[in-house]
């Protein structure tokens, strides 16, 4: 973890295990010489098959640079999309052996596969089609709408008040995340918006200038209490942007202000953890459901029987030993963020 | 194949297009954008590092707001440039440009305490969010605001063909979506060609896999004029490894936030380039690295395809990435920054030279074809300077729209058209074909040895003499190798392949005709700088079949040249 992050105490989650897994990959690549094969399968659209190719690796040879090689010579119909190169424009992004990554920015490994990324539809073989993303961006009405006029150049603002909003602005929407989340992977069992779209929505959203009224509308219909916060997004940013921690827990608690009805079960989450310095399924429950709870009696049975809920506790140990750091912990949070 | 109608067509998503686009729906004018990339996510405007600081904004001085201008008309245009418009350019920058793009919602680096962060010295930029990657949101806020617009928008499609009124004026556009496989006619009173800067006509060129001087090629078959083709501008530090980053610049300019920058060893270690020591005045310094590059090839340090290196070794590392991305590419290969130099090579940049154009219309010489951005023939280098080309073509045309005549579909271009590009497709590959891809990579080779850095008439003539042997025996036999229609990329290489072959040619023929050296263009035969004879606009007209060349003098009222003759490589600039 560099030391920046560790000063700022963001987690960065495409780092982790890396320095004690210094391991595997780099050793392998390291061992591969200028002119050696590079053997690459590639899933081609038309039969579903990984079609098989290699290239002699060059120096510092990227994942695009195998696929240009592979266009230049084997098979120019190789469908994939790119425009800069560089990291910079995002439309190159693929999966290689699993994982998302830029092909533009990627290393090659000695042996890779190549496919489409994913929770979008193909196109033609790696070329997948943008406009189920583009939708959910336009949706959120991804632009400035101040609610006090703007004041002349350079306006008062500083780096400390956009800094969440700053790390969006990094997004070059290469889709990465958005194959990799498995809650998108569910596809329309959730409404989840999806960790791209979200980091959209962020650049403006976390914007101190915005109108909150537009970044309520955007997040009542963001779907946004479905992620699972299960950093896969954040693993595989190639712009590093802290996904998790730095937009959508911020975005969450945005909801939570301006859209209180949405954050309804995490809120009770959080005032049954502040009360008794833990979570008691059997209040949280109570609180979520209401009266509602009449409705679903066969299951609090269940729940009952198995352990799950504790009537008793629930009415006596309304307080632990860890209520008081619960309390100071949260509402430190509070005052922070 | 669709036919679409509006009252104007912008050809091209870059930061020129959305900006003339945006102004024209302003003015309540219907417009359509054809992009062949993504709007605001391919071309040349992604790559804007920072934002350069003209007249008094921010606190300039007199003398840093003179050097702004005289960096735009020496180091940038070597004096070809029309210095009344670059003077009407600079007050619309300083008054509209930065107030505008910042109520629109981009951020301006600040630091914690509020104050805008801004590179010192003669010359001062500012940077959208991060110094080096400042293209990046600022074409996304440019997107975004073509969304919010609700200008629609034809993407991933590129425009083929220019089509033409029975009067000879411009009636449209034939393009091709690249993902379908489908035609699409968009039919305008007015078409905007917006295309950018670069061209990808070289081996290592800065521009990006769409590019393919489409712009140029088309226009001049449509019988517009050009301009100083011969000019070229070269990155020399752009990494030499992976491929792929050929377009990654080591940037030379002065950092936010500090005093230091980027230097430059040859293969022996030896400094011969530091921008802060070497000239403070050159804030793009491309030119003048170059000459010292240039210098370090002919005593043998260095070769144009690597065996120098850059980094920012004289740099504390907070000072660099505080706010700049340039330590990426460091950090990507694993190398250890910023003790790490990286070997670097010159690539192909933008073209200076382009389209010839009326700077107050930007009209060309083609009735009812406008030009704004790098396309055009009228300045070099800066997104401001192609965002204030939007302003002026937008204003231009609107003022215009009622002289414009009302298009009709010219059904037997549009047909001889849809059979070229069929033709290109079908058939599939066989052993006779000759493959696009490859002779994409054929003219890029021709280009970097005969019209590289360095050339002169001999190297020029063979240019010319191996154009008209592909002419001949490749062109024929170009076609892709598969009929598949949707996203065959490598047809689109072909339909790409004849633009570049057709500039290309355009462009060895207007670098024999300058028979100088200036700046970036360097003729062996004709080593020295000559402002006797060379101070001048280098034309080509199209005339019949063939081409005809002119010459036009500069308005010199800001800053002229100090000599009428030197050696090239001794002038500063």
């Amino acid at each position: 973890m560099s030391e920046h992050l560790r000063a700022s105490g963001a987690i960065d989650a495409r780092r982790l295990g890396q320095e004690e897994n210094a391991d595997g990959l780099r050793a392998r690549n390291a061992r591969i010489a200028i002119g050696d094969p590079v053997m690459i399968k590639v899933r081609r659209s038309d039969d579903g098959r990984l079609q098989e190719f290699q290239a002699p690796y060059q120096k510092a040879m990227r994942v695009l640079d195998a696929l240009n090689a592979i266009a230049l010579k084997d098979a120019p119909d190789l469908a994939f999309r790119w425009f800069c190169g560089s990291k910079m424009c995002g439309t190159c992004a693929v999966r290689m052996n699993g994982r998302e990554v830029l092909a533009c920015w990627e290393a090659v490994e000695p042996e890779m596969t190549i496919e489409p990324l994913r929770n979008l539809p193909v196109i033609r073989d790696l070329v997948v089609d943008r406009t189920p993303y583009e939708r959910k961006v336009a949706s959120f009405e991804p632009w400035l709408t101040r609610s006090v006029p703007y004041s002349g150049f350079p306006e008062p603002l500083s780096h400390r008040d956009i800094k969440n909003a700053s790390r969006a602005i990094d997004c070059i929407s290469c889709m990465s995340c958005y194959s990799a989340c498995p809650v998108i992977g569910l596809g329309s069992l959730t409404d989840f918006a999806g960790p791209a779209p979200l980091v959209q929505l962020g650049q403006t959203a976390l914007d101190p200038r915005q109108d909150q009224r537009q970044v309520a509308r955007a997040l009542s219909h963001s779907g946004i209490f479905n992620c699972i916060s299960c950093y896969k997004c954040e693993e595989v940013c190639p712009a590093h942007i802290p996904i998790v921690s730095g937009v959508i827990e911020p975005l969450k608690a945005k909801v939570a202000k301006l859209v209180p009805q949405m954050a309804h079960h995490p809120l009770i989450f959080r005032a049954v953890v502040a009360r008794r310095g833990r979570i008691d399924p059997g209040e949280l429950i109570l609180r979520v459901q209401g009266l509602r709870v009449l409705a679903v009696v066969p299951r609090l049975v269940r729940l009952l029987l198995r352990g799950k809920i504790n009537p008793l506790r629930t009415l006596l140990r309304v307080k632990t030993s860890a209520a008081g750091a619960a309390n100071r912990i949260l509402n430190g949070a509070e005052s922070s963020s | 194949m669709r036919v679409l109608r509006t009252q104007v067509v912008v050809v091209g998503g870059g930061a020129a297009g959305c900006y003339a686009a945006l102004n024209l729906h302003r003015k309540g004018i219907k417009t359509i954008i054809v992009c062949k990339g993504l709007v605001g996510k391919s071309g040349a405007s992604l790559f804007a590092g920072n934002l350069v600081l003209s007249g008094r904004t921010l606190g300039n001085t007199e003398e840093q707001a003179r050097n702004t201008a005289e960096f735009l008309i020496k180091y940038h245009n070597q004096f070809l440039i029309d210095q009344e418009w670059a003077k009407r350019c600079g007050a619309w920058i300083a008054s509209v440009y930065y107030p505008e793009l910042e109520e629109a919602g981009l951020y301006f680096r600040r630091d914690d305490d509020g104050n805008m962060v801004v590179s010192p010295g003669k010359i001062r930029s500012i940077a959208a969010n991060v110094q080096g990657n400042s293209g990046v949101p600022f074409m996304d806020l440019r997107r975004k605001q073509v969304i919010k617009a609700g200008i629609e928008t034809i993407e991933e499609t590129v425009v083929t063909a220019l089509l033409r009124n029975v009067d000879g004026s411009v009636a449209g556009v034939f393009g091709l979506q690249v993902l379908t496989g489908e035609y699409v006619v968009v039919l305008a009173q007015a078409t905007i060609l917006a295309t950018g800067y670069s061209d990808r006509l070289h081996t290592r060129s800065t521009g990006t896999r769409e590019m393919s001087a489409d712009g140029i090629a088309m226009a001049w078959r449509a019988g517009a004029s050009m301009v100083n083709l011969e000019m070229q501008w070269w990155h020399t530090n752009d990494v030499a490894y992976p491929p792929t980053w050929q377009r990654m610049q080591i940037y030379p300019n002065p950092m936010l936030g500090s005093k230091k920058s980027a230097r430059m060893v040859n293969i022996d270690g030896e400094e011969f380039f530091d921008q802060q020591k070497d000239d403070p005045l050159a804030f793009g310094p491309y030119t003048v690295q170059l000459k010292a590059l240039a210098k370090q090839v002919h005593i043998g340090k260095a070769h144009y395809t690597g065996g120098y290196y850059a980094g920012f070794d004289r740099c504390a590392r907070g000072e660099v990435e505080s706010y700049t991305s340039y330590a990426k590419v460091y950090q990507q290969l694993g190398l250890d920054f910023p003790k790490s130099l990286i070997e670097t090579a010159v690539t192909a940049h933008y073209r200076q030279g382009g389209i010839d154009v009326d700077t107050t219309t930007m009209a060309s010489s083609v009735r009812g074809l406008y030009i704004a951005g790098g396309v055009g023939g009228h300045s070099n280098g800066l997104i401001a300077l192609v965002t204030y080309d939007g302003k002026v073509v937008a204003d231009s045309v609107a003022d215009n729209l009622a002289n414009l005549r009302e298009p009709g579909m010219p059904e037997e271009q549009a047909e001889q058209e849809r059979r070229r590009l069929e033709n290109l497709l079908a058939g599939g590959g066989g052993a006779a074909a000759c493959a696009p891809g490859e002779l994409k990579e054929c003219v890029r080779a021709l280009m970097w040895e005969k019209v590289g850095v360095e050339k002169d008439a001999h190297s020029l003539n063979e240019g010319l003499e191996e154009f008209a042997r592909i002419r001949r025996e490749a062109v024929p036999r170009l076609r892709a190798k598969t009929p598949v229609r949707a996203a065959n990329y490598d047809w689109l290489d072909a339909i790409d392949c004849l633009n570049m072959i057709d500039t290309a040619e355009l462009v060895v023929l207007s670098s024999l005709q300058r028979e100088e050296s200036r700046g970036p263009f360097m003729r062996r035969d004709f080593p020295e700088t000559d402002n006797e004879n060379w101070l001048t606009a280098n034309l080509l007209h199209k005339a019949g079949s063939g081409y005809r060349f002119e010459k036009r003098g500069y308005n010199l009222s800001m800053f002229r040249p100090d000599f009428a003759r030197a050696e090239n490589l001794a002038v500063p600039w």
